[in-house]
């Protein structure tokens, strides 16, 4: 509607096999103002997706598989075009490169770096707007 | 009906960029070759607008497709960019995720899964376009 201004704040999903990761990454993101949603498999994630707009996703790139995440992270880079999509692997090579290319995604990390690291990471990529209980605009 | 989606080809063998203007015409594109980073950045710069921009990364000199892929990047509407290299390393791949391009092959390219690939890319953006 025109003129209407909906102010909400910003969402997360960080989909990863391990609970341990995902309340890391949950604590991380909820301190920098993010309302965060975890998924431990594809089925969550999917329901995930189906019920809230994300404008960050953090995905391993292993989940019950290795390099099952990469197609998680390409349908959420499709799903949600303007979602920043980062991808947590256990490599940086140039397939690891190539994959995230070609999935939409926007970086990766090393799946040993510490969840608060990441966050600081990718808000230092997402600039200014994306600092601490900023509200999403539109 | 939709126009036929066009297609800048860029690379310096000149063998492999004719073929590949084959390949994407015949996927009905309308393509043209540029076989220099510097014609190809002219054409770009001189109000050409095409729907892909598809670079190699080694011509006059080492990862110069890069600065294709960026110039094509800057344009707006901004054009799919992909970059097609025999060359790929962790440097330029990663110099390549920064700009944040649509697609990464690597030569040998797989001519289906690229072309399969493009033609995806594509109709995501005129779908988007057209939901603008």
């Amino acid at each position: 509607m025109a003129g209407t201004n909906i102010s909400q704040p910003k969402m997360a999903l960080v989909v990863h096999a391990d609970m341990g990761v995902l309340s890391g990454f949950q604590g991380a993101l909820t301190q920098n103002g993010f309302v965060t949603i975890v998924a431990r498999d594809v089925p969550t994630t999917l329901l995930a997706m189906t019920q809230h707009y994300f404008d960050l996703a953090i995905v391993s790139s292993h989940l019950a598989e290795p390099g099952d995440g990469w197609p998680i992270a390409g349908v959420l880079h499709l799903a949600f075009p303007k979602c920043f999509v980062a991808v947590l692997a256990p490599e940086t090579s140039v397939l690891t490169l190539q994959a995230a290319i070609n999935n939409g995604v926007r970086e990766i990390y090393h799946q040993s770096t510490p969840a608060a690291e990441v966050v600081a990471a990718i808000l230092a990529e997402l600039g200014p707007s994306a600092g601490k209980h900023s509200k999403k605009l539109q | 009906m939709p126009s036929k989606p066009s297609i800048l080809i860029v690379d310096d063998e000149v063998n492999v960029a004719r073929t590949l203007k084959m390949v994407f015409e015949h996927e009905g594109y309308e393509a043209t070759t540029a076989f220099s980073s510097a014609e190809a950045i002219e054409l770009l710069s001189n109000s050409h607008r095409f729907d892909v921009v598809m670079t190699d990364l080694n011509m006059e000199k080492e990862d110069i497709g890069l600065e294709v892929a960026r110039k094509a990047m800057d344009l707006v509407p901004r054009p799919v960019v992909v970059i097609c290299t025999g060359f790929a390393s962790t440097l330029n791949a990663r110099a390549a995720l920064k700009i944040n391009i649509d697609y990464l092959a690597t030569k040998p390219a797989d001519l289906k899964e690229l072309t399969n690939a493009l033609n995806r890319l594509v109709m995501l953006r005129r779908a988007s376009k057209e939901g603008a």
